[in-house]
């Protein structure tokens, strides 16, 4: 078959697909045209295709994914437009979630803070200083239940931005769905659950990577069996990025993350194409806008490459690369912070660009503090503008075929193979983390940024080019310093109110189960957090049983 | 000099050290020793490392919001050990309001998001004392001359000053008498050849006042400061002078019309 058959072939096939998803999800408009009145096709695509059209690019919702995941793309459907909230007590991000949804806001996204992120509870000496400071504190049931008082489960979808102690998050979203009467297999959201991020570059770990990914292939069987909807991992190049490393190394080091629980998923004897369609990813979106969008479109072309052909996943859902955008906080700069709305709209527009399936879009306060309402609503605003206003969202891939951006996607992808083979060599990325390979790459990375911006080889505006010697100071969000003291007490309440018979058993439990590396932990864990037990119990039960990671 | 020695903290569980690790990487650049502690100290963990270490300083970054109480146990702490005469500076995501608090706890200076770390090794160098901001002395005044030995008898005999050493300095092509007066040295500069520029200044001016030397510590650093403040240098970077010394000149046009060179004493550069 000639090329200029197979193009039509595959052309025909895409468009059965569209007729098929606009039955489910119709298009957003019957017409879609310009200001001038001129028609906007779904897709825009060679005159005459060249020899690699099918094998570089595609169609939408075909492999290799290059140019969206999905058929029709934003025609359809916008993006989930997900803020990540969190801060002090769960009433006062009760309270924020609110507001966001009657914002118009169509997905929750929690932050947790340090203590609840490294199975502490308020009351522990680790956590003084940091109670509420980052997000919610979360000890117990009876918070989740004061975090989500009002919040209908089965409509809304939540991401929690949780680790180490994912499992026992997850376990305390479950058991509120269940008391307000939904059913688990209802249940939407995406943990993040991404522990090799975490010794990379964020810091937040508790056990040894043994134990750890033990403990996320446990979700992942659990979740198959009971959370069908949930997506047990978001795995993370966010965080690689803003610890400094390139957009090449963020998506390189983010798949070859993703590979390794991929091996620890097969090992564990579960089925490649029964987990693979819940494998979620989490990426940045930094300044430069070209780089960005490509970055995205070669990611996507990286990941069903390795699940088509090294994995060899049947199903195709297996092989497409979803993923949540943010946009970069650390481009964000504490002077001029106004012009950080700029930034995020610039970022926010490459994700778009780029075929995210949802975005977070920072707030302009955010290299000071907190953000403030006024600040996360313009956040918010922006991608609705991006959404409603400019028109990106009216045809699928609008940057395919520009010869700039084909050809950065194809360098970015060139450049990540590269780097997956040589961590293919050392091992894989749980040996490379563990030598630390990643850890250095990335420290050099953010080292030459430094440098570059204070040589003035880097512009950044309002930083070391175009600055202002008496600037206006931003209102800031202030955490109420008595909250860690009120926490103290709550959680100290929750320990006499349970029954402490119920509560020593369930951890007695769960610590005979971790010795047994067989078990599944997660029914262990549910029956803890029901029976009131606290993260830092239950996380301290696992860590007598694990050990500690303490670095390299 | 002794090299100075830092410890960089992470108090508290904020995760975030790449602040952490570029100033680490950066200080360590500018010939500082540097210990870094990493992820989750305790504020007294923290005093006690910067104890047992005897450092110089101790910074300390946070990004989580918790500087407010973390940073003052930091002090505290030092204080607790008798080494509350160890400065602690700090840095990370601090609000401008919350600095004069930690100031008044005994935190001696935020470095808030964007500062260089250019500023920041030249401040931990002033606040140990190991440079001083301004240079420390007249190391010499230089007059060009057409013949050393026809201008000796003058400095020599009539005003009795004693030289102190006579060598060639192949990167000026001169050769050049140094003598001692008081803490500072006259230099005469007398031009090997016709390329020196000592010869292309006789040919122009005549003999007289060449240039002044300023004593300076860490010859880099200050060029670095004054390319900065755009100063324009002459040498962007140190050349080899006379008597064991690294030197630099600085545009004439920035120091109303007057030739300055910078100099560093190879004994005076410490263990570096």
């Amino acid at each position: 078959m000639g090329k200029e058959q197979e193009f039509s072939a595959n052309k025909q096939e895409w468009e059965k697909t569209v007729k098929k998803t606009i039955q489910r999800y119709p298009e957003r408009q019957e017409v879609f045209e310009t200001s001038s009145g001129i028609p906007i096709h779904r897709l825009y695509t060679p005159k005459h295709p060249q020899e690699e059209y099918q094998e570089t690019l595609g169609f939408p919702g075909q492999y290799p994914y290059t140019r969206g995941i999905q058929p029709t793309m934003y025609r359809s459907r916008y993006w989930t437009m997900r803020q990540y909230a969190g801060f002090g007590s769960a009433q006062e991000t009760n309270h924020r979630f609110r507001y966001l949804l009657e914002q118009g806001q169509t997905g929750l996204s929690v932050a947790f803070d340090l203590p609840t992120q490294i199975g502490y509870d308020s009351d522990d000496s680790m956590a003084d200083g940091e109670v509420g400071k980052v997000g919610v504190a979360i000890d117990s049931l009876h918070d989740m239940e004061t975090l989500f008082d009002s919040i209908p489960l089965d409509k809304v979808s939540t991401s929690m931005t949780i680790n180490a102690p994912a499992s026992v998050l997850l376990c305390m979203y479950i058991a509120v769905g269940e008391k307000q009467g939904v059913d688990p297999a209802q249940l939407t959201g995406t943990i993040q659950n991404d522990i090799l991020k975490e010794y990379i570059a964020r810091g937040t770990y508790i056990f040894p990577p043994k134990p750890s990914m033990r403990l996320i292939t446990n979700i992942f069987a659990y979740c198959q069996e009971e959370l069908p909807r949930f997506n047990t991992i978001s795995i993370s190049g966010y965080h690689i990025r803003e610890a400094g490393s390139t957009a090449v190394q963020e998506i390189a080091f983010t798949l070859a993350n993703g590979i390794a629980y991929v091996e620890a998923a097969l090992a564990s004897g579960l089925d490649i194409d029964q987990f693979a369609p819940r494998l979620a990813f989490f990426f940045n979106a930094h300044n430069q806008f070209f780089e960005e969008a490509a970055k995205f479109r070669a990611a996507r072309r990286i990941w069903s490459k390795i699940m088509k052909e090294r994995y060899h996943a049947k199903e195709p859902t297996s092989w497409k690369l979803r993923f949540h955008t943010q946009t970069g906080g650390s481009t964000l700069t504490a002077q001029q912070a106004n012009n950080n709305i700029v930034r995020v709209a610039l970022q926010a527009l490459s994700a778009v660009l780029g075929g995210t399936q949802s975005l977070h879009t920072n707030s302009r306060d955010e290299a000071l503090s907190l953000p403030t309402e006024e600040s996360a609503r313009i956040a918010l605003r922006t991608q609705q503008i991006i959404a409603n206003e400019s028109g990106a969202a009216d045809t699928i891939d609008p940057l395919g075929g520009s010869y700039y951006v084909e050809s950065l996607t194809d360098e970015i992808e060139s450049r990540a193979w590269e780097y997956i083979e040589k961590i293919d060599k050392l091992g894989g990325a749980v040996q490379a983390v563990e030598a630390g390979y990643m850890q250095r790459e990335i420290r050099q990375a953010a080292y030459e940024t430094q440098k570059k911006i204070e040589s003035g080889e880097k512009t950044v505006v309002g930083l070391n080019q175009f600055v202002e010697e008496e600037e206006q100071k931003p209102d800031l969000l202030k955490v109420d310093e008595e909250l860690e003291a009120s926490q103290k007490q709550a959680v100290q309440q929750v320990r006499t109110e349970r029954d402490p018979m119920e509560a020593d058993r369930c951890l007695k439990k769960l610590a005979a189960a971790a010795a047994d590396p067989g078990i599944n932990l997660m029914p262990y864990i549910l029956q803890a957090v029901k029976a009131y037990c606290t993260v830092g119990e239950i996380c301290n039960t696992l860590r007598k049983e694990f050990g500690e990671y303490n670095g390299i | 000099m002794k090299q100075i020695r830092v410890l960089i903290g992470k108090a508290g569980l904020d995760g975030h050290d790449r602040g952490a690790l570029v100033i680490a990487q950066a200080l360590r650049d500018h010939g500082m020793e540097v210990i870094y502690t990493g992820l989750r100290q305790s504020p007294e963990e923290i005093a006690q490392a910067a104890v047992q270490e005897d450092v110089d300083v101790v910074g300390l970054s946070s990004l989580s919001g918790s500087h407010r109480s973390l940073f003052p146990r930091v002090v505290e702490a030092l204080r607790a050990r008798d080494a509350a005469d160890i400065p602690v500076i700090g840095g990370g995501v601090i609000p401008a309001e919350d600095i004069p608090y930690l100031e008044g706890k005994g935190i001696t200076k935020i470095f808030t998001s964007g500062a260089s770390t250019e500023a920041l090794a030249s401040y931990i160098k002033r606040l140990v004392g190991s440079a001083s901001v301004s240079p420390k002395k007249i190391a010499h005044i230089g007059i060009a001359v057409r013949a050393i030995n026809k201008s000796l008898p003058f400095y020599q005999d009539v005003l009795g000053l004693e030289v102190e050493k006579v060598e060639m300095v192949d990167s000026e092509q001169v050769k050049v008498a140094f003598l001692r007066i008081g803490e500072t040295r006259l230099e005469l500069l007398e031009p090997l050849n016709e390329q020196s520029t000592i010869h292309r200044f006789l040919d122009k001016k005549g003999e007289g006042v060449h240039h002044l030397a300023f004593e300076v510590d860490d010859l880099e650093e200050r060029l670095s400061e004054y390319r900065r403040q755009g100063i324009r240098l002459l040498n962007e970077t140190p050349v080899a002078g006379a008597d064991n010394s690294q030197i630099a000149f600085l545009h004439p046009g920035d120091a109303s019309q007057v030739l300055i060179e910078l100099c560093q004493h190879q004994e005076t550069e410490g263990d570096k």
